[in-house]
């Protein structure tokens, strides 16, 4: 008895640290939960400049938001806008608007003017090496007499043959956006868009940032709307996605936890018509929850969001202790006291514990460090409601606080009723139909590992991304090539060698074009290829040159001269004199620069569809220090693997609770892990007839489920006589809690959870159906 | 030859202000014929800094309302352009030199725009660009335009219009000393006034 009060005091002291660190982490520091879904992924180390490239494109995107104000009519669409941008304007604290600044633009050509010469088309290449004189003096007097010879960037001097006008304009078309008035334009066959390219200054995955963000991106809209009723609006960026999977997650944590702890009360009433043990079981799960996030910030530093999401389903396990300890003091003799009690209980309420935890760690031995996160979390959770339950309740309850009710009565009574398996005919033709139908079942699972279960933004935001990668014709920032090299220029030519290859891909349709930093600064090779080809076929005598001043009446000075102006912009363009211009800005995000001598450079493809992508990647086959990154490849193929790898996790983990209940249960033992197994079998072969496709989070519910099950087979076992039906009672009472919060994680939005949740419903209720009939049978009693 | 140059960076200027020329802007509209459909003989001469003799050229355009701009240079080579909704292109010959689709560029609807209006003398639209100038008598105005935009005015410098019931000259001057002189004439309006060829090439 003494023992009994001290430990509980003990105790008590450790829950008000808790309690102090808890109210320290929510009051004092304001600790917010991380809403990035990439924080779940796993981190790569294989190749940090893998990494490093793609967490590059990753985050010149992240803190984007662009918004497209679209109508019929251009000054429509300008008025919007204007009304769009006043109001973020107002909040310089939040947006950084990019300006459009006139100069930049004269900027932008002067670089490129002083190199003129050797920048030219790979098309332009090879009409030099192939067409006459004649096709080239056509093309300068064509320009020379036409009043609109096309676009021309300078006087007809600077470039007579129009080749440097045909770059600017392959320049140009690797964006269809255009200044237009001072603002950037965009259009469809319906609608012009005004482009407003937007910038946080506040970080996009951070939850007040977006609290702040997007009643300001609706006002804007607002605004909008006002100035033009008809107008369209397309919005896109991380922030949007990421505020919606926060607004999810923190409904679905609220819809899971409430209706968990609501059938927790409801059920707890009609069993014991008493709140006192409700309210003690709210402790010790409150207890758990507190206690597992206070240790997992001081583990990790941070809680992510999707732990609480799945932390909510805790709620289910973490009662079943309080539930078993319960169940027997209703049960017991009252002359027996709730310390002696719990002494007895102690092995079975050990093992339940033992069992889930181990369940638990296998999701911790996944390399996603959510999952970690969230393994350490739940077994945190049951450790610690489950020391409030082993150092309180025995202290709390005395022999006589507890009434039993007729629903318990009469569902205790159903235990009797129920099948119990013997070795007989029926037992085995049940078995045989069992395993033809569950063969049956599995053969019909397929496997599903793409990254979109992690994450499912709404139709909307997919819509709103889809129109706007179209009307943008933007790149992928998932799927590119990575160039290395030991030097820029071994880069810019094998950014070259990959490019002629994707101009067949491009020729092809199955890229609309690429964005590479050889675009705008050939390799030296290749512009002193250029440039003599220029020399050759254009400057040197006798050629298209001389026949133009014979045809326009000039003179041997005259060619001199036109002829030194285009020289002296035949110096080389060189990558550091590009990346020094504002011209570069734009493109500044696709060359790595240096890491440990060695260089690297991003080729990005726009207008790549997922069908073409197994034909593209193979650009890289062959060329050297080319490769192919596709994140959302590696994402699945990661998802796969480990689908399969937690598969034999689970099969050993049977391996390891067999023997750990072994010296307890002895020939007994295959009774407590049999309910569960075949329940798991059974769940694998519904979903196979439901025609669901298998994935990561099918097999680490049918894990969570060995721990909970195995709680099943041991409160039965434990209580070997079919007349007494205490266990049955305890099994029935949390099997149901069980249901009630993961059925309720079966509705989630996410499809990972959904899985989960899905499978957790249906092994839980079937190893609640089935653990009766391995029950075991009188004889075996004596063991 | 810089008109193209021009209408590329008019179009990507901002209008400032929406003040207006003290010039009758209305009287000259009323006095255009504005036929939906107009062709007629151009001839061009471009004075180039640099270059001894000026360059002549002549041709034929036509101007169709709602469609876009035909202009067809006969001498001293044969070249075609057309500019239309959805593109701009240039023929030399049967050969296409030069392509600009609505759908990868998305300047050539404003382009074709700008063109039309100077080539109809549509003054409402060119003000937006331009701050217009000039006088106006019985049967003929005459006006300055003068870009809005002083890097636009670097660029091209000023575009003289001359006309009656249609433009009569276009003179285009800019401060490099180029100068470009478009002279119209028989001007004929209707379905009648194009060509079984012209109409082809639409």
């Amino acid at each position: 008895m003494i023992r009994t009060r001290q430990l509980a005091l003990l105790w008590a002291f450790a829950v008000c640290l808790l309690l102090g660190h808890n109210a320290y982490l929510w009051l004092v520091q304001r600790i917010v939960p991380d809403t990035d879904i990439m924080a779940l992924l796993p981190v790569q180390e294989r190749d940090p400049l893998l990494q490093q490239s793609f967490s590059h494109m990753v985050d010149a995107a992240q803190q984007r938001v662009v918004v497209l104000v679209g109508a019929a009519d251009w000054e429509d669409a300008r008025r919007a806008a204007d009304a769009y941008g006043a109001v973020l304007a107002a909040r310089k604290d939040v947006f950084e608007a990019t300006p459009i600044n006139e100069q930049t633009q004269s900027d932008w050509l002067s670089l490129f003017q002083r190199h003129r010469l050797a920048l030219l088309t790979a098309q332009q290449e090879a009409q030099l090496r192939h067409q006459p004189a004649q096709f080239w003096l056509e093309a300068a007097l064509n320009k020379l007499y036409s009043p609109f010879g096309g676009p021309n960037l300078g006087s007809w001097r600077e470039d007579p043959f129009g080749l440097f006008a045909g770059w600017v304009q392959e320049r140009a078309q690797e964006t269809p956006v255009r200044p237009r008035d001072g603002h950037l334009f965009v259009a469809d066959a319906q609608r012009q868009y005004v482009l407003l390219p937007l910038t946080l200054k506040v970080p996009a995955l951070s939850m007040t940032a977006q609290d702040t963000v997007l009643p300001l991106l609706k006002q804007a809209g607002d605004a909008a709307r006002k100035a033009t009723p008809q107008v369209e609006l397309i919005q896109a960026g991380v922030i949007l996605h990421a505020a919606n999977a926060s607004a999810q997650a923190s409904g679905e944590v609220s819809t899971i936890g409430i209706g968990s702890l609501l059938g927790i009360v409801l059920l707890m009433w009609f069993a014991f018509h008493s709140f006192k043990p409700i309210s003690l079981i709210l402790l010790s799960i409150g207890i758990g929850c507190l206690g597992a996030l206070s240790v997992c910030w001081l583990l990790f530093g941070r809680v992510h969001l999707m732990t609480l999401v799945f932390g909510a389903s805790l709620i289910g396990v973490a009662q079943d202790y309080g539930i078993y300890f319960l169940c027997n003091r209703l049960a017991a003799d009252e002359q027996l006291a709730s310390p002696a009690l719990l002494k007895r209980l102690l092995p079975g309420l050990g093992l339940t514990l033992l069992a889930a935890v181990i369940g638990y760690m296998g999701l911790a031995l996944t390399p996603f460090p959510g999952l970690r996160q969230m393994a350490v979390f739940s077994a945190l959770g049951l450790v610690f409601a489950w020391l409030t339950v082993v150092c309180w309740f025995p202290a709390l309850i005395g022999s006589r606080t507890l009434k039993s009710g007729a629903l318990v009565r009469g569902y205790g009574a159903a235990l009797l009723r129920w099948p119990l398996l013997r070795a007989n005919r029926t037992t085995l033709l049940a078995a045989v139909a069992f395993a033809l139908a569950a063969g049956y079942g599995i053969s019909r699972l397929g496997a599903n590992d793409d990254i979109r279960l992690l994450q499912n933004p709404p139709k909307h935001l997919i819509a709103d991304q889809l129109k706007l990668s179209k009307l943008l014709d933007a790149p992928t920032p998932v799927q590119y090539f990575l160039v290395r090299g030991d030097s820029v220029e071994t880069v810019l030519q094998r950014e070259e060698a990959l490019k002629a290859r994707l101009d067949l891909m491009a020729a092809g349709r199955r890229i609309s074009g690429y964005q590479a930093m050889s675009n705008w600064v050939p390799s030296a090779r290749t512009q002193a290829v250029r440039l003599a080809l220029v020399e050759e076929k254009l400057l040197a005598d006798g050629g298209p040159l001389q026949a133009i001043a014979a045809q326009t009446g000039e003179d041997a000075q005259w060619i001199a001269a036109t002829a030194g102006g285009l020289r002296a912009a035949g110096a080389p363009l060189t990558l550091e004199d590009f990346l020094k211009t504002p011209a570069s800005e734009p493109w500044r995000h696709l060359w790595l620069g240096e890491t440990n001598g060695v260089y690297a450079s991003i080729v990005a493809l726009r207008g790549l569809s997922n069908a073409a992508v197994p034909q593209v990647k193979q650009a890289a086959d062959g060329l050297p220090g080319v490769q192919w990154v596709d994140k959302v490849a590696e994402i699945s193929s990661v998802l796969g693997r480990y689908r399969e790898y937690m598969g034999w996790v689970v099969l050993g983990a049977y391996v390891v609770v067999f023997a750990l209940l072994f010296p307890r249960y002895r020939r007994r033992t295959w009774r407590v892990l049999a309910p569960t197994a075949l329940a798991s079998i059974a769940t694998l072969a519904l979903l196979g007839f439901a025609s669901q496709n298998l994935q990561l989070f099918h097999v680490l519910a049918l894990m969570l489920l060995l721990g909970v099950g195995v709680d099943y087979g041991i409160f039965m076992q434990e209580h070997p006589d079919r007349r007494d039906r205490t266990p049955w009672l305890a099994v029935g009472m949390s099997a149901a809690n069980t249901i009630l919060s993961f059925g309720l994680l079966g509705l989630s939005s996410t499809p990972a959870l959904q899985a989960f949740g899905l499978t957790m419903l249906l092994g839980t209720a079937l190893v609640w159906l089935i653990v009766p009939c391995f029950g075991s049978t009188k004889e075996s009693n004596n063991d | 030859m810089k008109l193209m140059k021009s209408i590329l960076l008019a179009a990507a200027l901002t209008a400032l202000g929406q003040a207006r020329a003290a010039v009758p802007v209305a009287k000259i509209q009323a006095m255009l014929a504005k036929p939906p459909v107009m062709c007629g003989r151009f001839d061009q001469s471009k004075q180039l800094a640099g270059m001894k003799k000026p360059l002549a050229a002549n041709g034929r355009f036509c101007v169709v309302a709602g469609k876009g701009v035909l202009w067809r240079t006969l001498q001293p080579f044969p070249s075609t352009l057309r500019l239309t909704r959805d593109e701009i292109v240039n023929y030399q010959g049967d050969r296409v030199a030069m392509r600009l689709d609505a759908k990868t560029e998305p300047t050539v609807r404003m382009i074709n725009n700008v063109l039309f209006s100077l080539l109809s003398g549509d003054l409402g639209q060119l003000e937006t660009l331009f701050e217009v100038d000039g006088t106006v008598d019985a049967s003929s105005w005459s006006v300055m335009l003068k870009p809005r935009q002083a890097a636009l005015e670097k660029a091209i410098g000023t575009i003289k219009l001359d006309g009656g019931a249609y433009v009569k000259t276009i003179v285009m001057g800019d401060a490099a000393g180029d100068r470009t002189t478009i002279v119209f004439s028989a001007i004929q309006s209707g379905e009648a006034a194009m060509s079984k060829e012209e109409a082809a090439l639409f």
